[in-house]
């Protein structure tokens, strides 16, 4: 097999995954962030019920006993046909559980034959809503810098720190191209976006240190070569497992996501879907941006030829 | 040669060793054990049966409890007090399978349950209101009179009683209180005073003398946990708020009492998925990988069901990354055994190189992911510690398994002559070389 110019073709690369990043920022413009009630504060009630509903007439009960703009909608799940009436209470505040009583009440004595029948709720303050936030993102980002860290160590023979930037760059293309996958299906960001990100930094890292792994080894076998050639080579030479890996993984989350989307299990859905595309962009990213982007930089620096002496 | 030949015998056996091992594991993980030790006594292990999973995957109540009108915030004692109660209303709702934590630091009281699985009409907002009462501790005699309330109590704490160095509960009362308190001992000396929050007795005592100081001494506490717990409750009586829950959530039960059969089913095909694809691609080494990811999914579930950690669904997101991360590892050292034999290198040569060129890649692999995991298990919250601790124990199981019971077998393996032909260890992969 013969070795893939990826240095070569990395301008291409380049232009794809700067298209993507700026599809997510316009969408983001229009579309809209949405964080999920989790991470803002708010309020929201998911009813089940049977038959026929008016959701307006839901709103207007739920306003007159909150004293707060209310947004109502319906959906019909697609595997079971099961209705839910969701009730979204502007406002970044939790609701009372008591008054929440109150409006269950209300809501089962105006519709009495909807079987209506409380799913799911969500009250959370913004206190706490800032605080998940706040850790969230605390944990990427310290994550990320130790991660970088250890690379810049681990590799500092091929010029760690470099690497550990690029390493870094190919995550947070990873890390764009999921949090564009939620503005894009409109998945509110939340705990399980938290949860997604960190798996895809794991994810890609690991990728990542194959293939500068690979390029490590090379350096030695060859010192001779030029730096664009030794990484084709590397990258060529670990591509067939990056892809063998990511193939077996995606099979689980395929499942997972089949199971979630039978079961019509939101919160799973909303998990499997970003982790899916995250973890393709994760082996896209190592392989046509981490590796190139290093070469690019380090020819750029002229400091290519201060490798493995 | 002779040396050699001799540890080629030696190394045959651990294959089956490894072998059985997994064995005892599958099964302990798929169904649980049980180890009779002697006549009454029993060691059961859990398995995947018992795992306790998290509100967000069988539906239930998270709610974090905050003070009614109270402008100061509440102190460390307080919010002891008030879990006492909720405590206590949840054991007398038969829920015992619960989480009742304190945030000292922003004064919340934080309660999570699951649906009871036998509750057809369980009604989650009522639970929670009720959960946030103000409790009413009262002391009464033994027709049921009540002599006087938790108001009354300036405050309970252990102590021990200096004759015998026993632990007690000392009471001090107020005002109103010692009067009330001094009234009924003269009149029930040598009989019974029960102590009763909400319609729940939690503590009964018989008065041995007449006490007119307002301070008393419940002894007979079996040790300083149980006089910790009385006294709490005893404070819970006169804590002077109720408590209500702004954030909270509730799931109905959604995947339902038969989400793990499904989920075994689920994961049980995309496993056979994989071996059957990692055998054909990558032969012997893909054998010996799928034996070391059946160690590592049981060892997973195993350290999930022993410890009874709960498994949320970040957690399950940490056991899917840790077991690709382990395919990965297999992959990686299959595929560079692969290499090693397509150059030309002997077979027992091939391996060894094959297994220290991946060490390398999987160790910083999986080094970074620790990191991960150790931030998280500072920094995270609720669910995101379930992600953390799948995450840390796959990577423990991943050294064990997918590093060293891998190349064990695979030497082991190799000793065998049927199972020397080059071609059980050549992938299909190209090499690539300049």
């Amino acid at each position: 097999m013969k070795v893939i110019d990826f240095y070569g073709k990395r301008w291409i690369f380049f232009a794809i995954s700067m298209t993507i990043l700026v599809i997510g920022v316009v969408m983001s413009f229009l579309n809209g962030v949405q964080l999920d009630i989790q991470f803002k504060g708010g309020s929201m009630l998911k009813y089940s019920y049977k038959g026929k509903i008016d959701a307006d007439k839901a709103a207007d009960i739920t306003t007159d006993l909150t004293k707060r703009v209310v947004s109502t909608q319906t959906t019909t799940d697609l595997s079971s046909g099961q209705k839910r009436l969701i009730i979204n209470i502007a406002g970044d505040y939790g609701l009372d559980v008591k008054d929440q009583e109150k409006l269950d009440v209300a809501l089962k004595k105006e519709f009495p034959d909807a079987k209506l029948k409380l799913s799911e709720s969500t009250m959370v303050e913004p206190f706490f809503g800032k605080k998940f936030l706040t850790n969230g993102i605390k944990a990427i980002l310290l994550s990320s810098v130790l991660v970088v860290i250890y690379v810049w160590f681990r590799f500092r023979r091929i010029g760690g720190l470099s690497a550990g930037i690029m390493a870094l760059v190919a995550l947070f293309h990873d890390l764009m191209v999921v949090y564009v996958t939620c503005v894009i299906f409109r998945i509110p960001i939340g705990d399980s976006f938290v949860a997604v990100a960190l798996t895809i930094i794991g994810y890609s890292i690991n990728d990542t240190i194959v293939i500068y792994d690979r390029i490590r080894e090379n350096f030695k076998k060859y010192p001779k070569e030029p730096i664009e050639t030794m990484t084709n080579l590397s990258i060529s030479q670990s591509m067939t497992r990056s892809i063998n890996t990511n193939l077996r993984s995606e099979e689980r989350r395929v499942v997972v996501f089949i199971l979630a989307q039978v079961n019509s299990i939101e919160s799973v859905q909303s998990f499997a879907l970003p982790m899916a595309i995250g973890s393709i962009s994760g082996c896209y990213s190592t392989i046509c941006i981490a590796g190139p982007l290093w070469v690019a930089w380090k020819k750029h620096k002229g400091t290519e030829h201060k490798i493995y002496q | 040669m002779r040396e050699g030949s001799y540890q080629m015998k030696n190394r045959k056996p651990v294959f089956f060793i490894i072998l059985i091992i997994t064995a005892i594991m599958v099964y302990t993980a798929a169904f649980g054990l049980v180890i009779p030790l002697g006549r009454a006594l029993e060691l059961v292990i859990p398995g995947a049966k018992d795992i306790r999973f998290g509100i967000d995957i069988r539906g239930g109540v998270d709610a974090a409890f905050e003070p009614v009108n109270l402008k100061r915030k509440p102190t460390r004692q307080e919010l002891e007090s008030a879990r006492s109660i909720i405590e206590t209303r949840l054991d007398n709702q038969n829920i015992l399978d619960r989480d009742v934590t304190i945030d000292d630091k922003n004064g919340y009281v934080i309660v999570r349950f699951p649906w009871q699985a036998d509750e057809k009409d369980f009604d989650p907002e009522a639970a929670i209101r009720e959960l946030g009462e103000t409790a009413m501790l009262t002391f009464q005699d033994e027709q049921g009179n009540v002599l006087l309330n938790g108001s009354h109590v300036k405050k309970a704490n252990v102590g021990t009683n200096p004759e015998d160095g026993r632990y007690v509960v000392q009471l001090e009362f107020d005002k109103k209180g010692t009067q009330l308190f001094s009234d009924a001992t003269e009149r029930l000396v040598k009989q019974k005073i029960n102590i009763y929050m909400d319609e729940t007795m939690i503590q009964s005592a018989v008065v041995q003398t007449h006490i007119p100081n307002g301070k008393a001494i419940i002894e007979g506490m079996k040790g300083i946990d149980e006089a910790k717990a009385l006294s709490d409750k005893i404070n819970a009586g006169a804590l002077p708020f109720s408590l209500t829950a702004k954030t909270h959530s509730t799931i109905s039960p959604t995947l339902g009492s038969g989400a793990l059969e499904v989920m075994v089913q689920a994961g049980g095909t995309a496993f056979l998925i994989i071996c059957v694809l990692l055998i054909l691609y990558y032969r012997l080494p893909g054998f010996v990988a799928c034996i070391s990811l059946l160690i590592q999914v049981a060892g997973q579930i195993l350290a999930l069901s022993i410890p009874q950690i709960t498994l949320t669904l970040t957690g399950i997101a940490g056991v899917i990354l840790s077991i690709g991360m382990g395919v990965d590892a297999n992959v990686i050292i299959s595929e560079r055994i692969s290499e090693e034999m397509k150059s030309g290198k002997s077979l027992g040569y091939a391996i060894s190189l094959g297994f220290k060129n991946a060490f390398s890649s999987v160790f910083d692999g999986n080094i970074t992911v620790l990191i991960v995991g150790a931030i998280l298990m500072i920094f995270g919250s609720g669910s995101l510690l379930s992600f953390a601790y799948t995450l840390l124990t796959g990577i423990f199981f991943n050294f064990v398994a997918g590093v060293t019971a891998s190349r064990l077998m695979i030497y082991s393996l190799s000793q065998f002559e049927f199972l020397k032909k080059p071609r059980l260890y050549t992938c299909l992969s190209r090499r690539v070389t300049l």
